[in-house]
């Protein structure tokens, strides 16, 4: 795992490197069964790209490529120009955020479910960004005695809005967003289009079928078109 | 005090017709484990006759190297026991499993036999094999529960355990979770019986040693002993066996080898 040394160079060499993210001839496979071939994307620094496509066109699996959750059978991913490969994707890990699709909080509290990832070394740095959680429930429109109440039995929306939060305290740079407005209603929706739009920094990789996201994000990428290979 | 009283084959005979009362139940309630309450007797019986008449020539030769030889099947039958009975690999887990059990019962019955009964002689049959038959039997039952409730509990929770690695986490730190999860289900019954030792039942250790003729006050040394031996030797192979099962359980990207369990 890296030092703190390491991740402030990586953050220096973050800002000369303008593609965030990219995707070269990209192939992924479950058993016998393709999921993308010859797939690419390159996203630039605070560029917000939406995937599209339907079902089983495979936009969890493109992020769950990025986070190195799939290992793809052929190409390479690229985060801020550095290869994700077996021994550098625990360093490109910390540069990315993410909301996965109905988020599954664990057990616990709130609190502590906001707390846990500042257990781990890498973000140990980033504690103090704990005190700033009552301004963020406040923001996404929960009340703050949600934070002792069980995990597990928050509403879909509610669930959403706090995993939200949780990449938000985190600081990443790039946050890869899967369906992650999709209980939510039309109200929160905007909200949440809203902070994404007030953080122009943010390079946003985003999955989802609701309106909000087509609004802000800067280009829409088309699976279903890409399947077979695409242009960049 | 007087010896134990022997059993002969006719008196044993006779004790088989107890089985009457599950079999009756059994045929009453029509429950379908007549076949295999008579298989696993028949089992019961062969095997230890088998093992009592080996162990009187173990006990006669009481040559140290056969004693451990002995000792090795023991734990080689556990070893396999253990990875079936997790749904595991064989060729993946044997060996990890082997080394984390071998290990694990290894220290705490040399503890036993060197600096509680002051052996000289560690592998003396009379002790050795009876300790490390009780010291394996638990670690046997502690690693199938650890073992499968890691990989069950990861399985269940990917998404959980993903969204650690997402966030940052490294390998350890991801599977801190799972692995304090499976340590706990799997001493939790060796704590739940040292607590209520004496009070709910009386330990088999225990009752042979007085059945043996043996004042009770000795009888109950060997027992703390024992349960003191139990207790390590379980945490001891099941955080073995879970930190030795680790390296061929996930990639280098810290995810699980779907090719860990046995294709059912």
């Amino acid at each position: 795992m890296p030092r703190e040394s390491e991740v402030v160079y990586v953050r220096e060499r973050e800002r000369s490197s303008p593609p965030a993210v990219i995707m070269e001839n990209l192939s992924v496979a479950y058993g016998e069964r393709e999921i993308l071939h010859g797939f690419n994307l390159e996203v630039c620094s605070g560029e917000r790209v939406l995937l599209s496509g339907p079902s089983g066109s495979g936009k969890s699996t493109v992020l769950h490529c990025v986070l190195g959750l799939v290992v793809p059978r052929e190409g390479t991913v690229m985060i801020w120009g550095e290869p994700v490969d077996s021994s550098s994707v625990w360093k490109a890990r910390l540069h990315l955020g993410y909301v996965p699709q109905e988020p599954d909080l664990g057990k616990g509290t709130v609190r502590q479910v906001l707390e846990a990832p500042f257990s781990f070394r890498a973000n140990e740095r980033l504690r103090g960004n704990l005190e700033k959680i009552p301004a963020w429930l406040d923001r996404f429109d929960l009340p703050v005695h949600l934070l002792d109440k069980e995990a597990s039995t928050l509403s879909g929306g509610e669930k959403q809005r706090v995993a939200l939060i949780s990449a938000i305290l985190l600081e990443r740079s790039v946050v890869l967003l899967d369906e992650a407005s999709s209980a939510l209603d039309q109200d929160n929706k905007r909200r949440v289009a809203e902070y994404f739009r007030e953080a122009p920094d943010l390079t946003v990789l985003a999955v989802s079928h609701d309106a909000e996201w087509a609004d802000f994000t800067t280009r829409t990428v088309s699976l279903a078109l890409m399947k077979k290979g695409g242009p960049k | 005090m007087n010896g134990i009283i022997d059993i002969t084959p006719w008196q044993l005979a006779g004790g088989y017709l107890l089985l009457l009362i599950p079999l009756s139940i059994f045929l009453f309630q029509r429950v379908p484990m007549v076949r295999e309450a008579g298989i696993a007797v028949i089992r019961m019986t062969i095997q230890l006759l088998f093992v009592g008449l080996y162990l009187q020539v173990v006990f006669r030769l009481n040559n140290p190297w056969l004693n451990l030889a002995w000792v090795g099947i023991m734990v080689g039958v556990a070893d396999f026991s253990i990875v079936r009975g997790c749904g595991l690999r064989l060729s993946r887990f044997v060996s990890p499993v082997f080394i984390a059990l071998a290990a694990g019962t290894l220290v705490p019955v040399f503890v036993f036999m060197g600096a509680i009964l002051q052996r000289s002689n560690c592998l003396d049959a009379q002790y050795v094999i009876p300790l490390w038959g009780m010291v394996l039997g638990n670690c046997l039952r502690a690693d199938i529960i650890g073992l499968r409730n890691f990989y069950e509990s990861l399985k269940r929770d990917e998404k959980i355990y993903h969204q650690s690695l997402a966030q940052g986490a490294t390998l350890r730190e991801a599977l801190d979770p799972y692995m304090r999860g499976a340590l706990q289900a799997s001493l939790l019954p060796t704590i739940a019986s040292m607590a209520t030792i004496g009070l709910v039942a009386l330990p088999g250790m225990m009752t042979g040693v007085i059945l043996a003729g043996v004042n009770p006050l000795t009888a109950i040394s060997y027992q703390i002993a024992i349960m003191i031996a139990i207790f390590s030797g379980t945490a001891l192979t099941v955080f073995l066996a879970l930190w030795l099962t680790l390296r061929k359980s996930f990639d280098a990207y810290g995810l699980l080898d779907t090719r860990v369990s046995h294709k059912k």
